[in-house]
C-alpha cells in the first residue's frame, strides 16, 4: 500500500487521521486546519475587538493551554490586536492544583503573558479542602462550581478585564446539551451553544458594589474536538497537566459524556453534529428571543448565572436524585391531568389556530400549537443583597452555601451520589494512539 | 425485563383495586394485571380524545396506524381494536375507522405478507395494506427532489422503482446513514399512504422510551431543527396530523402488557430482539439509533422518569415561526428554517480537505447531508 498523501497539501505524507472528518493530513497541515477553524470561529461571530483586553481562564489543563497558545498565534498572525492575559482560580485542592498552577506559571513565561491567581481562601475565607472536610466528598463539586463561576468573574473586574475567555470544547458543548435533554432544563438548553454568554448589564448599582456584573465571556474552541485539541497540544509540544480532579466527578455528565464518546466512534462528526442541533434547538425553546445559537454572529450575548458550569453547579446532580425529583413531579401532575382532561370537549383536532384562548385550559396535553405559550420562567436577574454579584436570587448562591459552611452546617442538602461510569482522559488518550497513522511504509 | 417483578409486589395487594392481588410495581405501586391493563388502555385513550365518537357529524374520519410488528404498533392496534369495540357497544357507532399499513423491505416481502395476514385474523374489520419501500418512488412527483439523491438518475428513462431504492442505499457509506435514509423513506411513504386513501392523521405506535430515542438520535444526527415534528403531537408539514398514543407509556410497559395480554397478542409481536442491539459499541455496523436504544433501554430501568422527561422536553420545542414557507429538504421534506441546507455555511463549519471545486448544493438539510455521499449531495458546476 502506498503511504498515504496529505489530502490539503497533497505533497506531505500524512501522519494524523482527522478525529473530526478522518481526512488524513500531515502535521502542518493539522495545525493550520486547526488554527484556521478557530479563527474562522472568531471571524464569523465578531469575537473580539481590537484593543481588548482578554483573560484566559487558565487551568493548566489541555484545553486552556491549547485556547492560550491558539489565541496567542493567532493573535500576532492576524493582529488581533489583543492583550492576552491568564486567569487562574485556586480552588485550594492539594496534589491536584498545585501541580496544574505550576504549569500555568511556565505557560505564562513560554506564552510571554501576565499571570494572576486567584484564591478561594482568598475570595471565600474556604480552600476546597476545607469545603471537603466540612461537606464531604459527595456534593462538593456544589460548591466548587458555584465558586469558581464567581471567582473568574472577580478576578477579571479586579484586574479590568471585561471578556475572559474560557476553554469549552466541542465536546463539552455536545455533552450539555444531551444533558440538558436529559434533565428537560430548556433555558439552559436555549443558552449551551451560545459562544458568548455575559452577565447583562444592570442599571447603574447603588452602592459600593463591585463591577463584576458585566464580564462578557465566551468560549473560542466551542467547534474543536477534544481529540484534536489533544493532537495539537501533543504535536506543537505544549506544556499542559493532566489529571481530573481528585473529588467526585459528576455522575450525569458522566452519562453523556460516555454516550458523546461512543457516538463519536459510530460517527466522527456526531459531536459537531450534536452541537449543531443545539444551536438550532436553542431557536425553538418557547420564549427565547435571544437563542440564535451564535450563529447569528457577535450580538448575542446571553445571560451566564451558573450556566455549563464545568463541573459542579447544579448539574452536579446524581440522575438518582434528578430522577427522584421528576417522579414526584409526575405523580403530582398526573392528578391534575386526569381531572383536567375529563372535563374536555371531544373535537376533531383543531387547526393550530383554532385553538386559541377558547380552550380555558392551558394546553398542556396537545401538541397542537395553540396560543403562544409562555416559556420558561425567565430569569430575571438582580444583584446579591451581600455581595453585589448578579444573582437571579435575593442572595446569591456563593453566599448562600458560605453561609452554611461559616454555620458549620450546610444549608443544602447533600445528595447521596449514584456514581455512573466517567470517561477519563486515557480512553482519550489511547484513541489518540490510534488516531495518528503508523509511518506506513 | 417485563415489568418490575419484584418480590415485593407479588402477594401484596393491588394499590388501586385494593382487592387483587398485585402482580408488578408500575411507578411505584403495586398493581394487579386488570388494574394494570386499564392504566395501559387509559394512558392511551387519553391521548385520543379527538377521536371521541361525534354524534353531529356522519363524516368518517379515517386514521391510520402504521405496523411495524413490534412490541409498540401491536399494542396500539390492540388496544385500539378494543376502544372501537367498546365505542360501538356504548353508542353503536364509533369515532373513526382504522387503517394498518405495513411497509416491506424487498428482502422480507412474503414474510411480512404472513405476518399482516395473522394480524388481519386477529383483528378483522379494518383497512389492512402492505406497501414495498420502493413504493415511495411511485408516489412521489416525478419532479421530487428526492429523485435528484439517486446515483447515475437520468431524466430520460427512469429506472423501476426497486432500482431506484437500491443505487440510493447502495450509494450510502455507513450503517447509521442506511438505517436513517430507510427510516426517513418508509415514514414518506406512509404520510403518501396516508394522504392517497383518506386518512387525516396518523397515529404512530412509539412509547415514551422510543420517542426519547428519537429525540436524542435526531439531535445526534443534526435534525435538533426538526424535532418540533418529529416527537409532537398536532400537525406535521405533511398536511396531515401525527399522534402519539403511547407517548405516555414506557417501552417496558408495553412489553410487560403483552406478557399478561391473551396469547393471541404476543403471537403477532415480531420485534428482532432487544438481543441485536446489545451488539458491541465498536462494530462497523451499530448504528446511531442502536446507540441510543441501548441506552435508553439502561436508562428506563432505574430512571424511568428520565425517559419520559426526555420526551416531555423536546415536546415542548415550538414549531418556528413560518415554517409552512420554508423550503423543504429533498430527502426527509421537512422544512428547513431560512434554507440553511447541507453542513457547510454556519460557525462549525469545516474545510474539510475533500474538494475544492465550486459545488452547487442540493437543497438537503444538514441531517440528511450527514447520512448521504459527498457526490450526491453536490454537483459539480461545469
Amino acid at each position: 500500500m502506498p503511504p498515504s498523501i496529505c489530502a490539503v497539501c497533497k505533497t506531505n505524507r500524512a501522519l494524523i487521521l482527522r478525529p473530526k472528518d478522518h481526512s488524513k493530513l500531515c502535521k502542518p497541515c493539522f495545525i493550520n486546519v486547526f488554527e484556521a477553524e478557530i479563527h474562522h470561529t472568531i471571524i464569523s461571530t465578531n469575537l473580539f475587538q481590537r484593543g481588548e483586553r482578554i483573560a484566559i481562564g487558565a487551568s493548566g489543563g489541555k484545553d486552556s493551554t491549547v485556547l492560550a497558545s491558539v489565541l496567542k498565534t493567532l493573535n500576532e498572525r492576524y493582529d488581533y490586536g489583543l492583550d492576552l492575559i491568564l486567569l487562574s482560580i485556586d480552588e485550594g485542592i492539594k496534589g491536584y492544583r498545585d501541580d496544574s498552577l505550576e504549569t500555568v506559571k511556565r505557560n505564562a513565561q513560554q506564552y510571554d503573558m501576565s499571570l494572576t491567581i486567584l484564591g478561594y481562601a482568598e475570595l471565600y475565607g474556604w480552600t476546597m479542602d476545607q469545603v471537603v472536610e466540612q461537606v464531604g466528598k459527595k456534593g462538593n463539586c456544589t460548591y466548587c462550581g458555584v465558586f469558581r463561576r464567581q471567582a473568574l468573574d472577580r478576578g477579571a473586574s479586579r484586574l479590568g478585564v471585561k471578556h475572559v475567555v474560557t476553554g469549552h470544547n466541542a465536546d463539552d458543548v455536545a455533552e450539555t446539551v444531551l444533558m440538558n435533554l436529559l434533565r428537560g432544563d430548556l433555558p439552559r438548553l436555549s443558552r449551551t451553544t451560545s459562544i458568548v454568554t455575559s452577565t447583562p448589564s444592570l442599571t447603574p448599582s447603588s452602592g459600593p458594589v463591585a463591577d463584576n456584573t458585566n464580564i462578557k465571556r465566551s468560549k473560542p474552541l466551542k467547534y474543536a474536538y477534544e481529540k484534536e485539541i489533544v493532537l495539537y497540544a501533543y504535536h506543537k509540544r505544549l506544556d499542559y497537566f493532566s489529571t481530573e480532579c481528585i473529588y467526585s466527578p459528576e455522575a450525569f455528565r458522566g452519562s453523556a459524556r460516555a454516550l458523546i464518546k461512543n457516538l463519536e466512534r459510530v460517527r466522527p462528526s456526531a459531536i459537531l453534529d450534536v452541537v449543531r442541533s443545539g444551536e438550532d434547538m436553542a431557536r425553538l425553546v418557547p420564549g427565547s428571543d435571544e437563542g440564535c445559537g451564535g450563529a447569528c454572529g457577535s450580538g448575542a450575548a446571553v445571560p451566564a448565572e451558573e450556566e455549563e458550569g464545568g463541573c459542579g453547579s447544579a448539574v452536579g446532580k446524581s440522575m438518582a436524585s434528578v430522577e427522584s425529583q421528576l417522579a414526584a413531579n409526575e405523580r403530582a401532575a398526573e392528578h391534575n391531568l386526569e381531572t383536567e382532561i375529563l372535563s374536555k370537549p371531544a373535537k376533531p383536532t383543531p387547526p393550530p389556530s383554532a385553538t386559541s384562548t377558547k380552550g380555558q385550559k392551558k394546553p398542556r396535553a396537545e401538541r397542537t400549537g395553540g396560543p403562544k405559550k409562555k416559556g420558561p420562567t425567565k430569569q430575571v436577574m438582580g444583584q446579591c443583597k451581600k455581595c453585589g454579584y448578579l444573582s437571579s436570587q435575593e442572595v446569591c448562591k456563593a453566599c448562600v452555601l458560605l453561609e452554611g459552611l461559616n454555620k458549620n452546617r450546610p444549608k443544602n442538602k447533600i445528595e447521596v451520589g449514584y456514581e455512573v461510569q466517567d470517561v477519563s482522559l486515557n480512553s482519550v488518550r489511547d484513541e489518540l494512539e490510534a488516531a495518528t497513522l503508523a509511518a506506513e511504509g | 425485563m417485563p415489568g418490575k417483578t419484584t418480590d415485593g409486589a407479588a402477594g401484596g395487594i393491588c394499590r388501586r383495586c385494593k382487592e387483587n392481588v398485585s402482580v408488578l410495581v408500575v411507578r411505584l405501586e403495586p398493581l394487579c394485571q386488570e388494574c394494570f391493563a386499564r392504566y395501559v388502555h387509559t394512558k392511551a385513550i387519553k391521548r385520543l380524545e379527538t377521536f371521541r365518537v361525534d354524534f353531529h357529524t356522519n363524516e368518517e374520519r379515517k386514521v391510520l396506524l402504521p405496523l411495524s410488528f413490534g412490541v409498540s404498533s401491536t399494542t396500539l392496534l390492540h388496544i385500539l381494536d378494543l376502544h372501537l369495540k367498546t365505542q360501538m357497544s356504548k353508542t353503536g357507532r364509533t369515532g373513526f375507522a382504522l387503517s394498518m399499513v405495513a411497509i416491506r423491505n424487498a428482502e422480507q416481502s412474503p414474510h411480512t405478507e404472513d405476518l399482516l395476514e395473522e394480524v388481519r385474523n386477529q383483528y378483522p374489520g379494518h383497512e389492512y395494506a402492505s406497501l414495498p419501500l420502493h413504493d415511495v418512488f411511485r408516489v412521489i412527483p416525478d419532479d421530487a427532489a428526492l429523485r435528484d439523491l439517486i446515483p447515475e438518475y437520468t431524466k430520460g428513462e427512469p429506472p423501476k422503482d426497486q432500482e431506484q431504492l437500491a443505487r440510493l442505499i447502495n450509494s450510502l457509506t455507513s450503517a447509521t446513514a442506511r438505517a436513517d435514509v430507510l427510516s426517513t423513506l418508509r415514514a414518506r411513504l406512509i404520510v403518501e399512504h396516508a394522504k392517497s386513501t383518506g386518512c387525516q392523521s396518523i397515529l404512530w405506535g412509539d412509547s415514551t422510551t422510543t420517542l426519547a430515542e428519537k429525540t436524542l438520535a435526531e439531535t445526534c444526527k443534526g435534525r435538533g431543527f426538526s424535532l418540533p415534528w418529529q416527537v409532537a403531537d398536532g400537525k406535521s408539514p405533511f398536511g396531515v396530523y401525527f399522534h402519539y398514543p403511547l407517548r405516555d407509556v414506557l417501552k417496558k410497559e408495553l412489553v410487560s402488557y403483552i406478557g399478561f395480554a391473551e396469547s393471541g397478542l404476543s403471537s403477532l409481536v415480531h420485534e428482532p430482539f432487544s438481543g441485536a442491539t446489545q451488539a458491541s459499541t465498536s462494530s462497523k455496523n451499530t448504528t446511531i439509533d442502536d446507540l441510543m436504544k441501548q441506552y435508553f433501554e439502561s436508562v428506563e430501568e432505574n430512571f424511568p422518569s428520565i425517559v419520559s422527561n426526555v420526551v416531555r422536553t423536546s415536546s415542548k420545542l415550538e414549531v418556528p415561526a413560518g415554517a409552512e414557507s420554508d423550503p423543504r429538504c429533498g430527502l426527509c421534506d421537512m422544512p428547513v428554517p431560512g434554507g440553511r441546507f447541507g453542513i457547510h455555511g454556519w460557525g462549525g463549519y469545516q474545510q474539510d480537505g475533500i474538494e475544492t471545486a465550486a459545488v452547487v448544493g442540493k437543497n438537503v438539510c444538514y441531517g440528511c447531508t450527514r447520512s448521504l455521499p459527498p457526490s450526491a449531495t453536490t454537483t459539480t458546476r461545469i
